[in-house]
């Protein structure tokens, strides 16, 4: 067979390259079994480190569980009803749905629109592109700590800044109120992802070809024109991507309120994931904050299914 | 300003390209203001700071802060167990993930969809939702309080990005080469590690930095697993300044800018590669 041939299938290709071993039935078995010790390393650590924790939470979630950690039995979901009865958990839904949609369309918009700028030719492109990596390359913690720094009312360097400017007189008070703390966190989240959208729609953007625009402008297309039935159609697979990954880790993101506020006072800040840490690992309650996780994953199974749907279809159209 | 001045310039375009600078200057502004306040902060004395009379820039540059953190606090020590958890991550994560990847992009096999299916739907579980079942497995294992637990772990939650990067790239290497080293009697893994590896090195060479990036900057399993203060990673470790009552900012904010500079510097450098793997694979760590 030449080795030209451009796209041998695949199963011949494994078995050329398969090692001369003495017996043919002890080949194809080998044939057989050798995928499987390939991937056999990454099966283990993510059987082991990943699906026994998820494991873990979920009969921690249905079972009486002591303050050590112990399982005392099938508790008729107890650990559900405690959690869901329980008034600030009604507050912490909100607040992380109200959180995970502020901040994943608020950034998908400007870091979308930050695309298109980018993707402009100016001088000055490389280095403005570096720039707007930053915060993705940071992490969160100190983000959070820098944004924390700059709000605060007696020494931040927002007013510090304005006042220098003559923009304002007096220090401003910017986090009155736990409304507006949980606002300055939404504002860092969104300062955050940015970047993530802007590099995923760029990434779409440049696969884009020229011809498509030259064709329209001749055809006298205008600009939004353009935009609405060229750009935004093929940019749709990469906003898709960024757009369900962002809902995911948003909706996960631990370390700006944890920084910020810890979800103080009173749960007026807290998320999911804040208030399912401080039930574990401050109240020893690791029952009911299973119970709160398994919601979790409730809620983003539905992302996380259409993502995958999407991105394996994808993902065949390639093969 | 290049391609305006092929022709005469209309007196619109000229206003288009000024507003494009005007916007892309203030985005750059906006963005480099925290670190621009990180370091003027991390100049001054504490007295300033905490002064009614504050203004933006220090008046006077005080570098020794710079220095004051390493004898405050165990920096370097901060320091060695991130680059040690980082770096272990990423060593075991492509130790993993190549093979996985490999067989992915080269070979046809039962349960193939459904393990592709799982390293996609693996993302939806972050370590932090996870943490309880994380720490009990820890406990099992051993490995609290332990930088190799946290090498695990962070090797775990990155597969998913590793294989998928990993997967794109060699399946966009043509499979000629490798089949004409078996047939000059190199074995599958010999074929693998001479002709299909330095060819994607590249590719490679971006999952890895990402994974190195991630695994620096992982904040809530390390504060979770870790109680000795010798062993955490500078993300916990700096908060040794974040006092319940006071807040050094001042250190804070210097330690912090030894934590950003090495990651952002890896991050420039894949910056352009990461773009066209997040165009195949879409995978954020």
């Amino acid at each position: 067979m030449s080795t030209k041939t451009p796209a041998a299938p695949v199963g011949q290709q494994a078995q050329q390259s398969s090692p001369r071993l003495p017996n043919p039935g002890t080949r194809r078995f080998f044939r057989t079994v050798e995928p499987y010790i390939w991937i056999a390393p990454s099966i283990i650590l993510m059987a082991v480190f990943i699906v026994t924790p998820i494991i873990k939470v979920f009969q921690l979630s249905m079972n009486k569980v002591t303050r050590a950690g112990k399982l005392k039995g099938f508790n008729n979901f107890e650990n559900f009803t405690n959690v869901i009865k329980d008034p600030a958990f009604s507050l912490v839904l909100k607040n992380t749905i109200l959180w995970t949609v502020a901040v994943v369309v608020i950034s998908t918009l400007l870091g979308f629109i930050l695309a298109l700028l980018l993707n402009n030719q100016f001088k000055g492109r490389k280095v403005a592109r570096a720039i707007v990596v930053f915060p993705w390359a940071t992490t969160l913690v100190i983000q959070a700590s820098a944004w924390k720094f700059i709000v605060n009312t007696d020494y931040g360097t927002l007013n510090t800044l304005l006042m220098e400017l003559n923009i304002i007189s007096a220090p401003i008070n910017w986090t009155s109120s736990p409304t507006a703390w949980f606002a300055w966190e939404i504002a860092c989240g969104i300062f955050v992802t940015i970047p993530f959208v802007c590099f995923c729609v760029l990434s779409g953007l440049q696969s884009i070809d020229n011809s498509y625009y030259e064709a329209a402008t001749v055809d006298g297309a205008g600009y939004f024109q353009k935009l609405f039935k060229i750009t935004l159609p093929l940019v749709k697979s990469s906003l898709t991507v960024s757009t369900v990954l962002n809902i995911i880790y948003v909706f996960n993101s631990f370390p700006i309120i944890w920084t910020m506020t810890k979800g103080d006072p009173a749960n007026h800040t807290d998320t999911l994931v804040t208030y399912l840490y401080k039930l574990a690992f401050y109240n020893g309650k690791q029952g009911e904050a299973s119970a709160v996780s398994v919601i979790g994953f409730l809620i983003l199974l539905v992302c996380a299914s259409v993502y995958m749907i999407y991105t394996l279809r994808k993902g065949d159209e390639d093969l | 300003m290049t391609q305006t001045a092929k022709k005469p310039a209309p007196l619109r375009k000229t206003i288009l390209r000024l507003l494009l600078y005007f916007v892309i200057l203030d985005v750059c502004v906006i963005t480099l203001y925290p670190y621009f306040a990180m370091l003027c902060t991390a100049l001054k004395s504490r007295e300033e700071i905490f002064s009614a009379a504050g203004t933006v820039l220090p008046i006077t540059a005080l570098w020794s802060n710079f220095i004051d953190i390493w004898s405050r606090a165990p920096m370097a020590r901060y320091m060695l167990n991130s680059v040690m958890i980082a770096g272990g991550s990423t060593i075991i994560a492509m130790l993993c993930g190549i093979p996985a990847a490999y067989a992915l992009a080269r070979m046809k096999f039962k349960g193939q969809t459904a393990f592709l299916g799982f390293v996609i739907v693996s993302q939806m579980f972050a370590p932090v939702v996870l943490l309880i079942g994380i720490y009990q497995v820890m406990q099992t294992l051993n490995l609290t309080n332990s930088i190799l637990g946290l090498v695990f772990i962070n090797a775990a939650f990155n597969q998913a990005f590793t294989i998928w990067l990993l997967r794109g790239t060699f399946m966009g290497i043509s499979a000629d080469m490798e089949q004409a080293a078996t047939i000059d009697g190199c074995n599958r893994i010999q074929s693998m590690m001479k002709v299909l590896l330095p060819v994607a090195a590249p590719g490679i060479v971006t999952t890895l930095i990402f994974i190195f990036i991630n695994a620096w900057n992982e904040y809530t399993v390390a504060l979770c697993l870790i109680q000795d203060d010798l062993l955490k990673p500078l993300t916990v470790g700096i908060n040794t300044f974040n006092g319940y009552n006071i807040i050094e900012w001042q250190y804070l904010f210097a330690a912090s800018i030894f934590a950003i500079i090495p990651v952002v510097i890896l991050f420039m450098c894949i910056e352009k590669n990461l773009v066209s793997g997040l165009a195949s694979g879409g995978v954020k760590g």
